[in-house]
Formats: structure tokens, C-alpha cells, sequence
């Protein structure tokens, strides 16, 4: 049986991060990804600065072929159902609009990690020593490593973390996401921002931007409902209220499940013993749903763990869980109210923006944000986001309590 | 008209402020020559340990941020040595880093790959010369064991790093800052000559009147040109120190005072250093007692800082009437009962006078400052900006740590060594004086991420690039500052040297190009 220091299932941006920081310290890294690499991925490509930042400071200057068309994003702007608009700016300039299929693959193969692709994690063991991780190559054997840690960087679903917590995915709500690409006929749009709707109607999560000479229609939704009805209702919204004349959308059309309340209440997933959990698998979300940002840091802080747990002979889990704080916080707090008024918590200016406008609009917008808040009403995390603003505040940190 | 080799930002030329950028934490080598590398150093005798046991303990610097692991390491013993490892790692192109106290906190000194040269193998000092006032020294010595070997013959160095694990050689690479580098420069201002191994093995000694071009380099030059193997220092008599403390409540009027002492050069040792942003210390110190009177009877009253006694009122007062605070006066009584002990040891002072400073500071700044890891990014600025730099940086600070420490210093420049300051952290803007500020949390029990104090740097450095500023720390991490510092000319100029002086690019590559 091989024996290697660490495996990482997944080959997303968090595996990366954290397969960099384990190659650097001399750890023999194995990436376990279930489809062929470069693989498709879901997702909006809008990385935030300090997603940027990192990329850069980690794996060099991004190259071209990683990029959609527009190559960067300026900012976001947010609509509203009293057809107000509002543009921010993110801090620090544009970012990168990331093509994941081949900036992922980019990442991976800076990391210098080995990689195992078309490979799919099927079980892991663990004791004191290490973990035993089950896999199997498509149409090969199952086969086993033994590992002294294992990493799932394997998304909202992971089936790492389903290995440990077998009925987690049931216990939260899942949302499901999906994008449809649109020929453009007419689209007053601005292409350099991002588009996201606070409108109760249009759903949980409603946005859209251009790429590649198409415009994205992407609707976010509970479990249980319906892709196509929704995104036909949008797209409609669309052309009615804001004049985005689309032809019907081509046949690439894609969705996937999200996992977006534990950023909110504090509830994150990082594992057990000799497994970590990291990236969007944890719950890991920024306000904008943007989740690569938070992969990369918290991949590269379940690598630099493991790293100090060899180093100074200490479990793991207790490292990582202290270690992690700060990207706890730093998520958590997009979401705290207090934060959001008082500091800056993300990386664009809403209250300034908010305070450009005219004290009516400025009105009539909360009063819209509000409405659109309520959608999210039956999930009950009004009271518990209010009890972490305050602890937040009184004790200048989110408790660990409610971590599994 | 672009003269920057690095590749250009395909994303947007704005984007993260538009500095260019590059890739801080280096891709590993990953060894494709190594066994015909080994192979070669044990047929030249050259012994290297590569087992992990080995190795593992390099794997960081002081810093604790870059984590690297070496192929092999290299214990260096004799010039002769290093320039048989250079030839082989020339011809076989192995990155070598070298690493002396390992006190970098960029990683500078951590080899993500490749050979590790510890240069602490060669660490004793060659000969002094007490009426010239001249010491010829290896250069893997740490500056506590020059100083021991000097307070022999009652001698002195002119200036070094208050951590003083750090190597004479490291230093002089770098820079170096003390309290009385107001008075007499950085450390490396007090070098007269050098033995350097040249990045392909040459052995050259090099000085302002010989093979000035590499000296010129190779002082201030981050380890791109030549590894220094010897240094010939300027020393001085041993003098005790007379020390003085100021307190002051607010940041602005310390520095002033600070910018105000240097520039009439009454002290003989001068920096700031905070307790807290409401409780900072301003230190002088004398040589002599004439300087001391001097400065008692014109100076002192010209201060706007308090007594201990004044600042202690002061401070009660100040917390009486805002109780909430309760917790920073219980910090400042703790801090006072642990710090001033320590930096005033019994055993050390005699008639009011500190004998050796070096022991005393170096011990202070260990215990009560040096943590688990040093992060102390810092900016460095002419006398101009200083003030700005100082309040700009206090606040990044105060957001990410509830107790920090400031500590800021003047450099004197000589203008004599203006060649080599080029591609240094001195800021090109500065005339007459340099003023560094570092930055520096205080951990108190709390864990914070490699990745959290990163971010901290990143914002430390970013009022940097704000205010156009230098930074005494450049390297390894925060490479991606340098152009914005010194502008593409200057750093493109002596990359094309560096390629020429080592074609293979190994030596200490990462660091700064």
C-alpha cells in the first residue's frame, strides 16, 4: 500500500492552496479528483481582491487562457424592485473574471502537487496513525493510500465530509444555483459589473454578467423547485424592467447545489482528527456568493496546519480550528449587520455608496432590502445572526461551540 | 514605453492598485538535477546532510510566514568552500539560499528547494586591530558573539540589529538598524571591505577603492551577488550608556520630537517606542556626560514628553473619567511591571550608567517583544512622510490587534555611501536622515493564522504604496513592492546584472527579482 503524508480530495482552488502550502514544507501531496482534468465548472468566475491577491502572491501572474472575455470585473451592481440601482467598486481595482475549467487546473499545476484525476474518493478510515482513503480510477480497482491526513476540498457536497457526518447535507438547507447563457440582441447591462437582484420575486439569489460574448441569466433557488420556470420568469423580469433583450439561451445551460447558511450563523464543518475540511465544504461564502476567496485562504490554512502539526508533534483539529478564526471572522462578519453598518467588512463600499444616494431613495431602498430579507424568513437565522453580531461585539470573536 | 520584464496583467492594468505584482511565495524547485548534484559534492568532498531530521529544522525563518523545505544543507567552513559549491551549483543549476541567524521575516532565508548554506560554520573572529579601530570577522558570526569578543579588549561595534542572533554577514546585506543609527547609519554603513564568493564561485575581495562595482552590490544587496564570507568592520571604545525615557500620549508630537533630536544631533541614540498608541516612550541616550549635560540643559525642556511620574498622573487621569477602558490601564500597569525591569536590570547599571546594551536590549527584545513568529512589516520614508506613515500604519494595527508595538527609528545617511544605497530600502527621496517604522503585534496568548498576519502585512505594506514610500524589509514576501518603490529602471538595471553575475539565477533567487 502507498503511503503518502497527505491526500486532498478535489482539484478546485482550495486544493490548490492547500497542496501549496504542503509541497513547500517537502510533504508528499496527492489530489484526488474524481473527473478529468482540466474540468468544468460551475460558477460565476468573479474572484474578489483578495482571492486576486493571492492567486498572484501563490502561483505567480494569472495567464491569459484562465480568463473569460471580459477579462476583469470592476465591481458589482446591485437592483432593486423600486428600479433603483446602485454601483460599488471593489477595493483595490478590477479582479479577475476566472474561466475554472482552466484556472483551476492553472493553480493545481503551480502547486506542483501529484495528481490523480478521473479518480473517485470512495471511503476513508482513520486511527492515531493516519487515515486509510479508498479510491478508485474509473473503470479500474478500488485502491487504498494511507495518508497522515486527508483533505476534503471537495465542494458544497462533499462526500469527505459526508463520510464523516452522514446525514450533514440533510440537516441544512440547500440551495440549488444555476446559469443559462443568452445570445445578446440588446443588453443596457454596464459588462464591467457584476448584476445581483434583491428582489423577493426573482428568488433567493438572482444575477447577471457577460461573458464571452453571451449574457449570463443565473437564478439561485431553495431545493425543490423548478430551473427552467424559474429562469424563464428572469429572464422575462429582465427584458420587461430593465429593457435586456436576449435570444432564447443556448443548450450549455448549468446548475449545482449550494450549501449557504452556515457563513451566516457560524456553523462551519472542519473536520475530525486526521481530516480536514476546507474551501466551500466547510460553508465557507462570501456575501456576493462568491466562495473562491474564502477557498484559497482557508485551503492554505488547513495546509500551513498540518505543516505546524508535523512541526511541533500536535494533533491537528486544534491547530486548524485556531487557525481558522480569522477567515471565520472575516466571512461571518459580511453577514453581521453591525459589521455592515460600522466597519467594512467586504470589499466594496456599501454604506458610501449607500450615502451617495438621496436620504428618499436611501429609504425606499432599505425598505426593499428589507422585503428581500424576508424571503429568507423560514430558515430562522434572523435570531441567531443577531446573537453573534452581539457576541461578535462583546467578545470580539464568533464562538467555536457550534463548529462540527 | 514598458521597461518592466515582468509579464503584464492580463486582467486589468488597474487592477490591485496597479502595482505590479509577483508571484512572493516561490514555486519549489523540484529537483530534477539533485542526485548528479550530490553525486558531484561528495566526489568534491563537500558534505551534505539531506535527511528530513536534518533539513526540517530550516523549514522557516523568524518570520514564521514562508515555510520552504531545502533539498540538502551546506554548514559552510571556508571560502574555499562555498566557491567549490557555487562552481557545481552553476553547472548544475541547484538554487542556493543562504541563511545565517535565519532572522529574515520574508523568507529570505528558507529555500523552497534546492541548497541551504548555513553560513554559521564560519564564526569566528580574525583579528582586531585596537589602534586603527578596525576587526576583521567571519561572517556567519552572530553580532552578541563579535560584541563578547570586543568588550574584551574594551571595544565596540558602531551599530547592529537589536536581535542580535543575527549575522554579521545577514546584516550587512540587508541593512541593519539600531537606536543609534541616527548617529552613525545602518549597520552596513560600518563596512570597510569584504571577502565575497561571487555567484560563480570566485573568491573576490572588494571594498570603495577595490572591485568597488561588487561592493556596492553586494552591501545592502539582499545575497544577489555574492555570498560574504569575510567583513572588515570601523569599531569603537566601549562607552556605558545614560539612559533617558519620555512619555507621550499621542503618536504626531513623539515623532516630531524624534525628527527634532536627530536632525540637531544632540543624542548619541534616539527611538520611539510604543507601549500603546496612548502610551509611548521616547528614548535618549548619551555616550558621555557631556552630551548628557548638553542635552539636559537645552533640549529637555524643548520635549513635549512627560517624567514617568507627569505621564503616570497623566494616565490616571486621563482612564478616571473613561472607566470602560479599564482594560488597556491594566495592560500598561502589567507591561510596566514586566518591560522596565528588564530594561533596567540591577545587575547591568552601575552609577546610573548601562553597561552593555547589547545584552540588556537584545534580552528585552527577545522576551518581551519577540513572539512565537516576528512579524513586524515596516515602512521606511524620508523625515516628510514619517509622521503620516506612523498614524497610517497605527491604525491598520489597531484593526487587526489589540496590542501592538511601534517602534521607529532615524537613519543618518552618508552621503559617501550614496552608491550604495541603490537597490536598497534606503528611499530614494530621503536627504540627510531615513526613518523606518516597524509594526509589530503583540500576540497575548492569541493564535493567529499565517494566512491573518499575512493580510496584515499586505495592508501595512499596501499605506506603503499609498504614500510612495521604501521598505527596510524588502524581500522574499513582499517582492511584489519593490518596483513600486524603486521603479522599473533601478530594478530592471540590476536584474540585467544579476543575470550576468549569475547566469544560472541561483543565488538567493526569490528574494527580490
Amino acid at each position: 500500500m502507498r503511503q503518502v503524508d497527505v491526500v486532498i480530495v478535489g482539484a478546485s482552488l482550495a486544493a490548490s492552496a492547500a497542496a501549496k502550502r504542503l509541497v513547500d514544507a517537502g510533504l508528499e501531496t496527492v489530489i484526488l479528483e474524481k473527473q478529468k482534468l482540466p474540468r468544468h465548472k460551475i460558477c460565476s468566475g468573479i474572484l474578489s481582491p483578495r482571492g486576486h491577491r493571492f492567486l498572484i502572491e501563490n502561483f505567480g501572474a494569472l495567464p491569459r487562457k484562465v480568463l473569460h472575455e471580459p477579462t476583469s470585473c470592476k465591481g458589482v451592481t446591485f437592483h432593486f424592485p423600486s428600479m433603483l440601482s446602485m454601483s460599488m467598486d471593489f477595493f483595490g481595482g478590477p479582479t479577475p473574471h476566472l474561466h475554472r475549467k482552466y484556472a483551476d487546473h492553472w493553480a493545481i499545476e503551480q502547486s506542483h502537487a501529484e495528481v490523480m484525476d478521473d479518480t473517485s474518493f470512495l471511503s476513508q478510515q482513520q486511527d492515531e496513525h493516519g487515515v486509510l482513503v479508498t479510491a478508485r480510477k474509473k473503470g479500474g480497482e478500488a485502491f487504498t493510500l494511507k495518508a497522515k491526513y486527508l483533505i476534503g476540498a471537495d465542494g458544497p457536497v462533499s462526500p469527505v465530509l459526508r463520510s464523516l457526518y452522514p446525514t450533514y447535507h440533510k440537516d441544512i438547507p440547500m440551495f440549488f444555483v444555476g446559469q443559462k447563457f443568452h445570445e445578446i440582441i440588446d443588453c443596457p447591462l454596464d459588462e464591467g459589473y457584476f448584476h445581483f437582484w434583491f428582489h423577493p420575486d426573482l428568488g433567493h439569489y438572482t444575477w447577471s454578467h457577460a461573458r464571452d460574448g453571451r449574457q449570463i441569466v443565473g437564478v439561485g433557488y431553495k431545493v425543490g423547485q423548478k430551473f427552467h420556470e424559474r429562469h424563464a420568469y428572469v429572464a422575462k423580469y429582465f427584458e420587461e424592467k430593465h429593457g435586456v433583450k436576449l435570444k432564447p439561451a443556448d443548450a450549455d445551460h448549468e446548475g449545482c447545489s449550494e450549501n449557504f447558511g452556515p457563513s451566516l450563523i457560524n456553523r462551519y464543518v472542519f473536520g475530525k482528527g486526521r481530516v480536514l475540511i476546507t474551501g466551500q465544504a466547510t460553508g465557507f461564502l462570501n456575501m456576493i456568493g462568491e466562495g473562491m476567496s474564502c477557498a484559497l485562504h482557508s485551503g492554505a490554512i488547513a495546509g500551513e496546519s498540518i505543516v505546524d502539526g508535523m512541526l511541533h508533534n500536535q494533533a491537528v483539529q486544534p491547530i486548524y480550528r485556531q487557525n481558522i478564526a480569522s477567515e471565520v471572522r472575516r466571512t461571518t462578519d459580511q453577514w453581521n449587520p453591525l459589521k455592515i453598518a460600522f466597519a467594512k467588512p467586504h470589499e466594496a463600499d456599501f454604506p458610501k455608496a449607500l450615502m451617495a444616494m438621496p436620504l428618499k431613495d436611501r429609504l425606499i431602498l432599505l425598505k426593499d432590502i428589507w422585503h428581500f430579507v424576508k424571503l429568507y424568513k423560514e430558515f430562522k437565522w434572523g435570531r441567531q445572526l443577531a446573537t453573534l453580531s452581539v457576541q461578535r461585539l462583546l467578545r470580539g470573536d464568533y464562538s467555536q461551540n457550534n463548529w462540527l | 514605453m514598458r521597461i518592466s520584464s515582468l509579464p503584464k496583467d492580463v486582467v486589468a492594468e488597474d487592477s490591485l492598485q496597479g502595482i505590479p505584482r509577483q508571484q512572493t511565495n516561490p514555486t519549489r524547485w523540484q529537483g530534477e538535477q539533485w542526485h548528479d548534484f550530490v553525486q558531484a559534492l561528495q566526489d568534491a568532498g563537500i558534505a551534505i546532510r539531506d535527511k528530513h531530521f536534518q533539513t526540517g529544522v530550516y523549514i522557516t525563518d523568524a518570520g514564521g510566514l514562508a515555510h520552504g523545505l531545502p533539498h540538502g544543507v551546506v554548514v559552510a567552513t571556508s571560502a574555499e568552500h562555498i566557491a567549490n559549491l557555487m562552481q557545481l551549483a552553476q553547472q548544475f543549476e541547484v538554487p542556493v539560499t543562504t541563511r545565517g541567524g535565519g532572522l529574515t521575516t520574508e523568507g529570505e532565508s528558507v529555500a523552497f528547494g534546492g541548497v541551504l548554506l548555513d553560513m554559521t560554520g564560519m564564526s569566528r573572529v580574525l583579528s582586531i586591530d585596537k589602534d586603527a579601530l578596525i576587526v576583521r570577522t567571519q561572517a556567519g558570526i552572530f553580532w552578541h558573539h563579535l560584541a563578547e569578543t570586543l568588550r574584551r579588549d574594551g571595544l565596540d561595534y558602531l551599530s547592529a540589529p537589536l536581535n542580535l542572533t543575527s549575522s554579521v554577514g545577514g546584516t550587512l546585506g540587508v541593512g541593519g538598524i539600531d537606536v543609534n543609527s541616527s548617529k552613525h547609519g545602518c549597520s552596513a554603513d560600518q563596512v570597510l571591505s569584504l571577502q565575497v564568493v561571487t555567484p560563480t564561485g570566485e573568491i573576490v575581495e572588494c571594498s570603495d577603492a577595490e572591485n568597488s562595482a561588487l561592493f556596492e552590490r553586494v552591501i545592502l544587496g539582499y545575497g544577489q551577488f555574492g555570498i560574504i564570507t569575510e567583513a572588515t568592520l570601523k569599531i569603537r571604545p566601549y562607552t556605558p550608556l545614560r539612559m533617558h525615557y519620555f512619555y507621550y500620549s499621542s503618536l504626531r508630537p513623539c515623532v516630531e520630537d524624534l525628527l527634532m533630536l536627530d536632525q540637531s544631533q544632540s543624542c548619541d541614540y534616539t527611538g520611539m517606542l510604543t507601549m500603546m498608541d496612548s502610551a509611548i516612550t521616547l528614548l535618549v541616550a548619551f555616550d558621555s556626560e557631556e552630551r548628557e549635560t548638553a542635552f539636559m540643559a537645552y533640549y529637555q525642556e524643548r520635549l513635549r514628553g512627560y517624567g514617568e511620574l507627569g505621564f503616570a498622573l497623566r494616565l490616571a487621569a486621563n482612564f478616571s473619567w473613561r472607566p470602560w477602558k479599564w482594560k488597556e490601564a491594566l495592560f500598561l500597569l502589567q507591561r510596566k511591571r514586566e518591560l522596565f525591569p528588564d530594561l533596567e536590570p540591577a545587575h547591568h547599571i552601575q552609577d546610573g550608567q548601562m553597561y552593555d546594551r547589547a545584552a540588556v536590549f537584545s534580552k528585552a527584545v527577545w522576551k518581551h517583544w519577540g513572539d512565537r513568529q516576528m512579524v513586524i512589516p515596516d515602512l521606511a520614508t524620508n523625515a516628510d512622510k514619517i509622521v503620516a506613515v506612523v498614524e497610517r500604519g497605527n491604525a491598520v494595527c489597531r484593526k487587526y490587534f489589540p496590542y501592538y508595538t511601534l517602534y521607529c527609528v532615524g537613519i543618518r545617511l552618508r552621503d559617501e555611501h550614496q552608491s550604495h544605497y541603490e537597490l536598497s530600502s534606503i528611499p530614494s527621496d530621503a536627504k540627510g536622515f531615513a526613518y523606518g517604522c516597524e509594526f509589530e503585534p503583540m500576540y497575548h496568548g492569541q493564535v493567529y493564522s499565517r494566512d491573518s498576519l499575512q493580510s496584515f502585512k499586505n495592508e501595512i505594506y499596501d499605506v506603503g504604496v499609498d504614500l510612495e514610500t521604501s521598505y527596510y524589509r524588502f524581500g522574499g514576501m513582499m517582492k511584489g513592492y519593490i518596483r513600486q518603490a524603486l521603479g522599473d529602471d533601478v530594478v530592471e538595471k540590476h536584474l540585467k546584472l544579476k543575470q550576468a553575475a549569475d547566469p544560472a539565477m541561483i543565488l538567493n533567487r526569490d528574494v527580490i527579482f
